[in-house]
């Protein structure tokens, strides 16, 4: 049963994109494994097992104001993790106080909020 | 204390000894700052390189600034020239447009044509009020009577629209209706929608006019303290035909003009055909106005020209073949091609300046993060002196000019294969729309951008700036690398580019034996594409030194060289569709979109081209039998093992971000050799979709033999050569290990028998095989 507040919403297309995400995300919670995010840990960036390839592409492709990105603090020395505003004008906001030593930590770090995301829907 | 922050452009991309350059830069936080000349030599801060190289160098501009904050006036618009307030109707009046608006729920009032002064409160106006109607208004100073429609506009489709004010009864009126057709609009008549809307009411009082008061279509006057006159209620949409009368036009009268007939003579003050002054090589700024007084309009950030007017009828898809059905005019309240700031310093370069690379620094406070810039430009020879040209993409830059993937790009994560990394400027740049964008971007109301140039702050035409996308340096920073390289082997070289190529077409590239172009060499224009084939066949030797090469056709006005038209269209690897009928660059007449269209293939040129492109990891190439042909020895030769670039700063390998590949079905010359090839990218790389007609399973790195660099080499006529490594990340490779690696071995060994007088070596091996050894002869 959908909620009434679809009802409410012109573009009809964000009710199956929902309805789509919805069953997507039942099946992506089952790859969620401890060795999958040590994989990531390792590497965060090029060719990934197929379970975890199939995790990020879902989460680089959620709406624009669902992503997160990377900051750089000082570059090749700090990094945070934003979350981006969606609606040009807006700046991504900071989402913890997390410093990373690199682009990558911070990019782990960042994957493993995608999971958290991903586990609490 | 405010934050300091300081920006800044030129008025020239490239210029010789002597030549005065202009600076105009804006700060925030400081009215002072220190600027310095430097010659730039590496961009890259990667700790794995050798980091940011510049050299300061003496001139009489070095000091200190002043410096202030500087106003942009974003948003396209026109402005009539009207010397003789013609147009300061005090009595009755028509105003009437067919207009197609883009954004008429965007919650501001936007001005579609008037004479109107929205600080005063003066004059008279037709537009779109923040609840999405058709209004007319006049103001008299002290009040402004508004009238507006029952139904809002829908977005993209075509009115004809008419306010009519009879001074005598007071009596204003509004027409709106719809002039929808099979094509030209965004629904069909098969939509349930009212577009129709006719009021009428009685005003209290009629427009009041002040004498300065500029008519505008498409924007009103407004007035800031500190800014002064400026223009706001940007319209967004396109607006075709449209006409002043100094009486109230009946409605039979307006039926006509909206059934395509001839506007009536009687009481017209101006009637702007939108479709006036075309010609088969293009459209300019100016729209005619064929009303007794000839007053012309100019477009201010320049309009959109050549696009689909209300009568278009799906036949013709050019406004050569039908320039009545062309009439659109297209503005954008974010449109910006140029700054127009003031000049804080004026510079006579020294004739002494070598050929390179330059920047001013410009520095303000701690000179730290925003508090620093450099106005990058390049300074070619007075007479050129070198073997060696090396070719900075400029055009490629335009094009790139403030882009933001990562902050407005819904694929470019899937595309990238990581999250974006953002720096403060790539904020800056989001929050702030006086940056103004590239084209890959789309204005605000949703239309892709179509107009670059860089009279205005170009954020990621500056060293040490990594694309937030990809984290990566990105064109100008990158080709540094190919710069730096140059630099430490002591090659004496010139630079050259795009702009130069454009203005001067071969006669700029034929006084060098060899010519390096960039990690990027993506955009060229006709000329330019010209240029180099013509050199190449001419003798040149050149070597392609990046990816994703000679793809994408632009245009630039002779009178305005800063400012490049590219409209988006053909397969799915652009950031953004041109609309239907709409893919004919204004500057030119000439079908824009990808080289590909014209059977211009990259690989017609270099021997490879566009494979497809992914941005996760690099990978190495490995050699290919070719490369033990004792003919092409030379080219690897001092060269251990099979890989070859299995490192560099463009993530960890010689190979990758952008891949290009050799294919005689596009014209790869039939004696190009492949020296070696990568392959086993990533499945974030995606192979280009003329790899086949259907998307299907298999188009990405693992599964796709496609998806590789190929490093070519073939001999053109005249003893004229091509080395083309296929590669983005080659350059970012050759600075690992001191310069000291095997791709700068490779790139060495070409360079010197490319700039060496006489046949090739491959040519004397044939003729005397123990003479193919190379030295440095540069």
């Amino acid at each position: 049963m959908l909620p009434l507040e679809y009802d409410r919403s012109q573009d009809r297309d964000i009710v199956v994109r929902d309805r789509f995400d919805n069953f997507r995300r039942d099946f992506l919670r089952t790859l969620v494994t401890p060795e999958m995010i040590e994989e990531h840990r390792r590497s965060p960036l090029g060719q990934h097992s197929e379970r975890l390839e199939r995790l990020l592409i879902y989460f680089r492709q959620r709406p624009l104001d669902e992503r997160y990105a990377v900051k750089v603090v000082e570059p090749f020395r700090k990094y945070q993790v934003v979350r981006l505003s969606g609606h040009r004008g807006t700046s991504p906001r900071v989402v913890d106080e997390a410093i990373y030593a690199s682009a990558n930590e911070a990019c782990h770090g960042l994957f493993l909020r995608c999971i958290r995301d991903l586990l609490e829907a | 204390m405010a934050q300091i922050k300081i920006f800044g452009y030129a008025d020239k991309i490239s210029v010789k000894p002597g030549d005065t350059i202009q600076f105009h830069v804006s700060a925030d936080g400081t009215s002072t700052a220190e600027a310095h000349l430097v010659r730039l030599i590496h961009g890259d801060e990667h700790p794995h390189g050798p980091g940011f190289i510049e050299e300061e160098i003496d001139c009489v501009a070095n000091g200190t600034w002043r410096v202030e904050k500087q106003f942009t006036q974003v948003g396209s618009f026109l402005e009539v020239a009207d010397p003789d307030r013609k147009l300061a109707l005090d009595g009755s009046i028509t105003l009437c447009a067919f207009i197609w608006p883009t954004w008429p729920d965007v919650g501001h009032r936007q001005c579609l044509l008037g004479r109107w002064d929205n600080d005063k409160n003066r004059g008279y106006g037709l537009g779109i009020n923040p609840s999405g109607r058709l209004e007319f208004w006049v103001g008299s100073g002290n009040e402004v009577d508004y009238l507006q429609t029952e139904l809002p506009l829908q977005k993209q489709a075509w009115y004809f629209v008419a306010a009519t004010f009879d001074a005598r009864s007071g009596r204003a009126t509004l027409y709106q209706e719809g002039v929808m057709n099979r094509y030209n609009s965004l629904l069909s008549k098969v939509a349930p929608v009212e577009y129709r809307s006719h009021v009428s009411e009685v005003f209290r009082f009629g427009q009041n006019n002040l004498s300065d008061t500029p008519f505008l279509v498409a924007g009103s006057r407004d007035w800031h303290a500190l800014r002064g006159h400026f223009v706001s209620q940007l319209y967004c949409g396109k607006i075709d035909r449209c006409g002043v009368f100094d009486r109230p036009l009946g409605r039979d009268e307006l039926d006509v003009i909206r059934s395509g007939g001839q506007p009536p003579s009687y009481g017209m003050v101006a009637y702007w055909d939108t479709t006036k002054g075309y010609t088969d090589h293009g459209i300019g700024d100016v729209v005619v106005d064929i009303g007794p007084n000839r007053l012309n309009a100019n477009g201010h950030n320049r309009p959109v020209r050549a696009q689909t007017g209300y009568n278009w009828n799906g036949r013709n898809d050019c406004f050569r073949l039908a320039p009545h059905e062309y009439g659109g005019i297209e503005f954008h309240a974010d449109a910006m091609i140029d700054s127009n700031w003031k000049v804080t310093k004026r510079l006579e370069l020294p004739e002494t300046l070598r050929s390179g690379a330059y920047a001013m620094r410009v520095r303000g406070g701690d000179g730290k993060g925003l508090a620093e810039e450099y106005i990058v430009f390049f300074v070619r020879p007075r007479v050129p002196s070198g073997r060696i040209a090396l070719l900075f993409s400029t055009a490629t830059y335009i094009a790139y000019a403030n882009e933001r993937f990562a902050t407005d790009g819904h694929i470019v994560q899937p595309m990238a294969g990581q999250p974006p990394t953002i720096s403060e400027v790539d904020i800056e740049i989001y929050e702030n729309p006086e940056f103004g964008g590239g084209c890959y971007d789309s204005h605000a109301d949703g239309a892709g951008i179509c107009y670059s140039s860089y009279r205005r702050p170009m954020v990621n035409m500056r060293p040490k700036y990594r694309i937030s996308a990809f984290d990566l340096p990105w064109n100008f920073p990158a080709d540094l690398s190919i710069l730096a390289w140059l630099e430490h082997k002591g090659y004496d070289y010139d630079v050259l580019t795009d702009e130069d190529v454009h203005r001067e077409g071969v006669a700029a590239m034929a006084p060098y034996a060899c010519i390096l172009n960039s990690t990027h060499p993506e955009y060229h224009s006709e000329r330019m594409l010209d240029a180099h084939e013509d050199y190449i066949a001419g003798g040149g030797r050149f070597i392609c030194m990046g990816a994703n090469s000679f793809c994408c056709n632009v245009a630039f006005r002779d009178d305005e060289p800063w400012i490049m038209e590219c409209r988006k269209t053909g397969g799915h690897w652009i950031a953004w569709a041109a609309r239907p009928g709409e893919y004919y660059l204004a500057t030119t007449g000439q079908m824009g979109g990808i080289w590909t269209g014209f059977q211009r293939w990259g690989q017609k040129l270099v021997g490879n081209t566009f494979a497809g492109e992914g941005f996760a990891h690099s990978q190495p190439y490995r050699r290919m039998p070719d490369s033990y042909d004792p003919a092409l020895a030379w080219i690897t030769e001092g060269i251990e093992g099979e890989l070859i670039g299995d490192f560099g700063l463009g993530n960890g390998g010689a190979a990758g971000i952008e891949i290009d590949c050799y294919k005689l079905g596009f014209g790869t010359p039939p004696n190009t050799k492949i020296i070696a090839s990568s392959g086993g990218h990533p499945d974030n790389y995606i192979a280009h979709d003329e790899e086949g007609a259907h998307a299907h399973q298999g188009f990405s790195g693992t599964h796709n033999y496609i998806l590789r660099a190929d490093m070519v080499y073939f001999e053109a006529p005249n003893d004229g050569a091509v080395f083309a490594t296929g590669s983005i990340a080659f350059g970012s490779a050759l600075p690992i290990n001191g310069f000291e690696n095997n791709v700068s071995q490779l790139l060495s060994n070409v360079v010197n028998a490319f700039v060496r007088p006489g046949p090739l070596p491959s040519l004397l091996h044939k003729l005397q095989p123990s003479t193919g050894r190379t030295e440095n002869v540069a």
